[in-house]
């Protein structure tokens, strides 16, 4: 997952070309990280103290943890932490744009801070999005205390990770009045709350969540395609809605809807949640106890 | 194996339910996609086993499960419920359901409960 938010800014950046993007992602589910590499990217040892290593580990058959603890360069508690690492997917990605030749390790490092600081990332949100574990990589984009739409929002992205795509990019959070747009699937729950929950965009972007629900290849935005985007949001209300009777808020489920070309407007805050799926974004947008109208 | 009737008004969510019980050896005799579509056909098919969504348009689930149990009052009725839907999950026990699915679907929690209503 790390790999479309850092591959993106690369590119954006003009630091690798679209088809080295490609390979690196190709390479990337290939491969095991390197011990060494993932050492250095740590900060647990230097570029020459691994480069020695690797050196030193051609000559004698040891592994790499070993002759790190033997050279007195790593604890043996560090090397379990690092081999521990091993499968991270941002140390993959790591090692992919160093084997392929396009980035070394120091322009790696450097490309990494200047992502960091034109994102305003913390290294807190940094080491979130380099872990890869969604339930820290969404309040790095959420703010997870807006009280329901939070919840609301970690839940729907989990259902997207587990019934349409595990590889989601995520924009950070926003609220509008209004939000026009090509076409939208929405569905209204009632009861102790009141909420509006839609998937919006353009139709190209909300086949990427039509088809694998469905597993239908759909080729345009019809009343079937529609229909699987809004099984989905109903499955996802369902769960929600579960949850919420556990604090004793009962919500209820109406028949969910399609519309298109029109706009939603609100006279309270119509969150919206960008998120990027095959490259394409759709806008997840949640309406709490406010009065909501399309036109 | 039964002979199923499917009522759901998502032809996303019948697609996905008739695939699960007809891979596991079970006949799809009939699709509904409201209440009112799923008495008739009911009538029409006699199902060893319903399986009935209650948020639907025109006629929802649990007032069609009534209609049903009016008719038959053997019918196996399965509810589908999008989970938390708690209170109407306890009148469709009242009206006679014999168990529920909850969306989003699992397969194995499908064929064991169509498994062990069929008897």
């Amino acid at each position: 997952m790390f790999g479309l938010y850092f591959g993106d800014y690369l590119l954006e950046k003009n630091k690798i070309t679209g088809s080295q993007l490609e390979d690196v992602i190709t390479q990337q589910h290939t491969i095991r990280a390197k011990l060494g590499l993932i050492a250095v990217a740590e900060k647990l040892l230097t570029s020459k103290q691994a480069n020695e290593l690797n050196e030193l580990q051609k000559l004698k058959d040891s592994r790499f943890g070993d002759l790190a603890i033997e050279k007195g360069y790593l604890l043996k508690e560090e090397v379990n932490y690092l081999l521990n690492l091993q499968g991270n997917s941002y140390l993959k990605y790591v090692q992919a744009l160093t084997e392929k030749n396009i980035m070394t390790m120091d322009q790696i490092e450097s490309a990494l801070e200047e992502f960091k600081s034109e994102n305003g990332f913390s290294d807190t949100e940094l080491d979130a999005l380099k872990s890869g574990d969604i339930d820290r990589i969404i309040p790095v984009f959420v703010d997870i205390n807006i009280p329901l739409v939070g919840e609301y929002i970690t839940l729907v992205i989990r259902n997207i990770i587990r019934f349409i795509n595990n590889n989601i990019k995520l924009k950070k959070i926003y609220t509008v009045k209004e939000y026009t747009f090509p076409s939208i699937a929405y569905q209204q729950l009632v009861g102790n709350h009141n909420l509006l929950v839609c998937f919006a965009g353009e139709d190209e972007a909300l086949l990427t969540i039509a088809s694998p629900f469905a597993k239908e290849d759909f080729e345009r935005m019809d009343e079937d395609a529609f229909d699987s985007i809004c099984e989905f949001i109903n499955c996802s209300n369902g769960l929600y809605a579960s949850k919420l009777s556990t604090e004793d808020i009962h919500i209820d489920m109406t028949p969910p809807k399609f519309d298109q070309e029109k706009t939603l407007s609100s006279n309270g805050d119509i969150y919206v949640v960008p998120i990027v799926i095959d490259g394409k974004q759709s806008d997840l947008l949640v309406v709490v106890d406010h009065k909501v109208e399309i036109n | 194996m039964a002979k199923i009737l499917i009522v759901d008004d998502s032809k996303t969510s019948r697609k996905i339910l008739k695939n699960i019980l007809v891979e596991n050896g079970h006949t799809v005799i009939g699709e509904a996609t409201n209440g009112e579509e799923a008495v008739c056909k009911y009538n029409e098919l006699q199902p060893d086993i319903t399986t009935m969504d209650i948020t639907m348009p025109v006629m929802d689930g649990l007032e069609a499960l009534k209609k049903i149990m009016d008719i038959d009052k053997n019918a196996k009725v399965v509810m589908v419920t999008a989970a938390g839907q708690k209170t109407k999950m306890l009148d469709a026990v009242k009206y006679g359901a014999v168990e529920f699915l909850t969306k989003p679907f699992e397969a194995e929690q499908i064929i064991e409960i169509i498994e062990r209503v069929n008897g």
